[in-house]
């Protein structure tokens, strides 16, 4: 198979993100990422002004969201200079977002590389049936980190894979382990994990994961694998080029950086009505939420696809490449389930193990269809049928939930209501506002003064300047402080809605978001102002 | 002509089909629960009818229990009545309802309605006859509680304690030197008093119990201490005391070593 095909999935996967975006609230986290790419790309300006001055300056612009490194939200600055600051083409946040509709375009490509050393039919499903989930199609809008660390996993598996010569454009010229690897194989390898090193901290477990895979390979291929890791050595560089806070004080940024993370606050997080709220948690937490969150025909085959791969890999029948994905996917989720490790955040912090379990999910459903054809059902027929019943549902999840996909669960949960009856997180980073935005828009008289809850100052700032909320309306504090109170529905914020009836006087909700009928967001407003009730 | 091993061969060729029939199946199952899902959920119109009813039937001693709990978006169309969220209905506190209306989606997965009547019928409420407006279920429920004589607190103030709002006052938590107070008059009878740390401090163990001694008249009458909250003891305490007839000064002073926490209390007293 040529990489034609992998190319129009890719181009079709940054044309969908960029097509459903406009309605994706600001998350949380993107409101930190949007203020330090705009410092980012001061820091750049700097840099092709005075570029002595950008160098000995670069605390005062990098300082800014210290815990992450800086790839993706260098990323995020340059195409919001190119294509906002300089050719005016597009709005702010869909500038900032762009980096990571290509990221997720990347993904696309990479899982269908994978999936075509099987069939053609499954480098076509595998990244269908990895976006085919509101959960998973959300997180592709966002300019965050978890889809770009996941496309990078995947990529560093590829480019691991190609630089050791077990996975080529064609699976018929796999490269003998006799002949000796091409260096820009290993060279882009070596840069990947570097690229992916400078996203996001996952990347750090990449290195044992290959040295195991390595350990594990037949003889002749071992010492070519052996001889291809260290390569890995290029990582740290390109990180150090790729995060200019870095270049000054190494030590003490890069100290900063570890300790934020292994004294990460845990988030309460409410799980079948409980609030977990620190360790131990659940162990088998992150494959339970990914069989509630996800459409049901994902769940049974992503869990067939891990049940065969752990079967072939006890029964020494794995090939080399499914060994990789198995490897990979384990390394994405395990660290999930120690117990201790922050939990917060829904699947967003394993997505790499969904993606890495698609490409053997899309075999088994193209080797459904195989079968079935063999029975005497013409294949494309057989292929059509496949397709529906393992993507359709997930297509009217995203259909019915976007762009709330955070609130999103399948039907193991009972959709939305069902896991609100279980006890499940309703929602989080406070994104679903914009369900209530026009509201406001509407009716908030001028200078309003509106308290937003969890949506944080960045955020706010954000929708103002996309045109969203109107540049008159005050950010309020609380309750007392507001005449209007946007409330997320979050078990642990429970006692803002009684506050607010007593602040306000009323217990009647002007209006709401309410998703299948479940709270999503209330808005009050104080009697006698518009649209109050 | 056929031979012998034909069939069986066709039964095998058929088999193959297997795989796939069981992943349209599972398609089939999932998106016929995905489209019929909004079909099982009330409509604004339901909604409307059923605040309507109310309306009508409804007394000025009733409420409304939604059910399950999380189904809030009837508070933007039930105004004439108090709007209760309980997530136990068999120890929740109705003080004053004579009557609740059990508001339910009785259609919506792992609502578990039948486990809600249960609980009602279990403290001794008897049910009337059950409405239906599409996707809602009204039921009206005489609860068969004690007559009130007096709310000591005024129940018209709401604080959320173990994720329920609750008809409560916030009261300032002192040092034990400089107690928080809450005074009111009241009627004596069974005194019913309620407390909790609001909101997310309740469960930071090292802040240690908050304690609430009760006075009559300045005489100690009891204490209550709230503990912070280890699920899944609650966090809501209660105790019920006895406390002589004929009106008294009721007074609550409100102590702990880390007074640094949003803390609220209920009473009220009934006939014995």
């Amino acid at each position: 198979m040529t990489r034609r095909l992998p190319l129009a999935l890719a181009a079709l996967t940054f044309a969908a993100l960029f097509a459903t975006q406009s309605g994706v609230g600001f998350v949380r986290d993107e409101g930190y990422y949007f203020e330090a790419a705009r410092s980012y790309e001061q820091w750049v300006l700097l840099l092709l002004r005075a570029p002595a001055a950008a160098l000995r300056d670069t605390g005062r612009y990098w300082s800014l969201n210290f815990e992450h490194p800086g790839l993706a939200k260098l990323l995020f600055a340059l195409s919001h200079l190119v294509f906002t600051t300089w050719l005016g083409w597009l709005p702010d946040a869909l500038a900032f977002r762009l980096p990571a509709f290509a990221f997720g375009a990347l993904l696309t490509y990479w899982l269908a590389m994978l999936a075509a050393q099987r069939s053609r039919a499954a480098a076509v499903f595998a990244p269908a049936l990895f976006w085919g989930a509101e959960r998973t199609f959300f997180h592709g809008h966002l300019a965050c980190f978890d889809v770009p660390i996941c496309a990078l996993t995947v990529g560093v598996g590829v480019a691991w894979a190609r630089a050791i010569g077990i996975l080529e454009s064609s699976p018929s010229t796999v490269t003998p382990p006799s002949t000796p690897t091409p260096p820009r194989r290993s060279l882009f390898f070596g840069f990947l994990f570097g690229c992916a090193l400078a996203v996001k901290h996952n990347a750090w477990l990449l290195p044992a994961v290959l040295l195991v895979h390595a350990l594990l390979l037949p003889a002749e291929l071992r010492r070519r694998a052996l001889r291809t890791l260290p390569w890995l050595l290029l990582g740290p560089i390109v990180l150090f080029a790729a995060w200019p806070l870095l270049w000054h004080d190494p030590v003490r940024h890069l100290s900063d950086w570890v300790s934020f993370h292994t004294h990460h606050v845990h988030y309460a997080w409410y799980y079948f009505g409980r609030e977990l709220r620190g360790p131990p948690f659940p162990i088998f937490y992150p494959l339970v939420l990914l069989a509630l969150v996800l459409p049901l025909p994902q769940v049974t085959l992503f869990a067939a696809a891990g049940a065969k791969l752990l079967w072939d890999f006890a029964h020494r029948a794995l090939s080399p490449l499914r060994l990789l994905e198995l490897g990979l996917a384990g390394a994405a989720i395990l660290p999930f389930m120690l117990r201790t490790t922050p939990i917060f955040g829904g699947i967003k912090h394993w997505l790499a193990f969904v993606a890495l379990l698609a490409p053997e999910a899309a075999h088994l459903l193209a080797g459904a269809a195989g079968l079935a054809s063999q029975a005497g059902l013409p294949r494309a027929r057989a292929l059509g049928i496949a397709a529906a019943a393992a993507l359709l549902p997930g297509l009217w999840q995203i259909a019915h939930v976007h762009p709330y996909g955070t609130s999103a669960y399948g039907e193991l949960a009972g959709g939305v209501p069902g896991a609100a009856s279980l006890g499940m997180q309703r929602q989080y980073w406070s994104n679903n506002v914009t369900a209530v935005l026009p509201w406001l828009n509407a009716h908030a008289p001028r200078g309003a003064r509106v308290f937003f809850h969890e949506v944080n100052p960045e955020s706010y700032r954000a929708y103002q300047q996309a045109g969203m909320l109107r540049a008159d309306i005050q950010y309020a504090s609380g309750p007392w402080d507001a005449q209007y109170a946007a409330l997320q529905w979050h078990r642990e914020f429970r006692d803002r809605e009684p506050e607010t009836w007593n602040a306000f006087g009323t217990r009647t909700p002007a209006t709401g978001f309410y998703l299948d009928e479940t709270p999503q967001v209330v808005v009050y407003a104080r009697p006698g102002l518009p649209g109050a009730p | 002509m056929e031979d012998a091993a034909a069939p069986a061969r066709r039964r095998s060729d058929r088999a193959r089909a297997v795989p796939l029939l069981a992943i349209a199946a599972l398609g089939v199952c999932a998106l016929a629960f995905d489209v019929t899902l909004p079909l099982r959920l009330p409509g604004d119109a339901d909604h409307a009818e059923a605040a309507a009813a109310l309306r009508v039937r409804a007394g000025p001693r009733d409420a409304v229990q939604l059910w399950p709990p999380w189904a809030e978006r009837a508070r933007m169309f039930i105004r004439t009545l108090p709007v209760r969220t309980e997530e136990d209905l068999r120890a929740a506190d109705y003080p004053d309802v004579e009557r609740l209306w059990l508001l339910a989606m009785p259609r919506v997965p792992f609502a578990r309605l039948s486990r809600a009547r249960a609980a009602l019928r279990e403290r001794g409420a008897i049910a009337g006859e059950e409405m239906r407006f599409g996707g809602l279920s009204l039921q009206p429920w005489d609860l068969r509680g004690p007559r009130v004589l007096s709310f000591i607190t005024d129940p018209r103030e709401e604080h959320e304690v173990d994720y329920v709002p609750r008809q409560c006052m916030q009261v300032r938590i002192g040092p034990p030197t400089d107690a928080g107070t809450l005074e009111a008059r009241g009627l004596g009878g069974v005194l019913h008093v309620r407390a909790g740390i609001v909101g997310e401090r309740a469960y930071q163990v090292a802040r240690g119990p908050v304690r609430v001694e009760v006075q009559i008249d300045g005489a100690p009458l009891a204490t209550l201490t709230v503990p912070p909250t280890v699920p899944p003891e609650p966090g809501w305490r209660r105790i019920e005391v006895a406390a002589p007839s004929g009106e008294h000064a009721f007074a609550f002073r409100v102590s702990a070593r880390d007074a640094d926490r949003p803390f609220c209390l209920a009473a009220w007293t009934t006939a014995p």
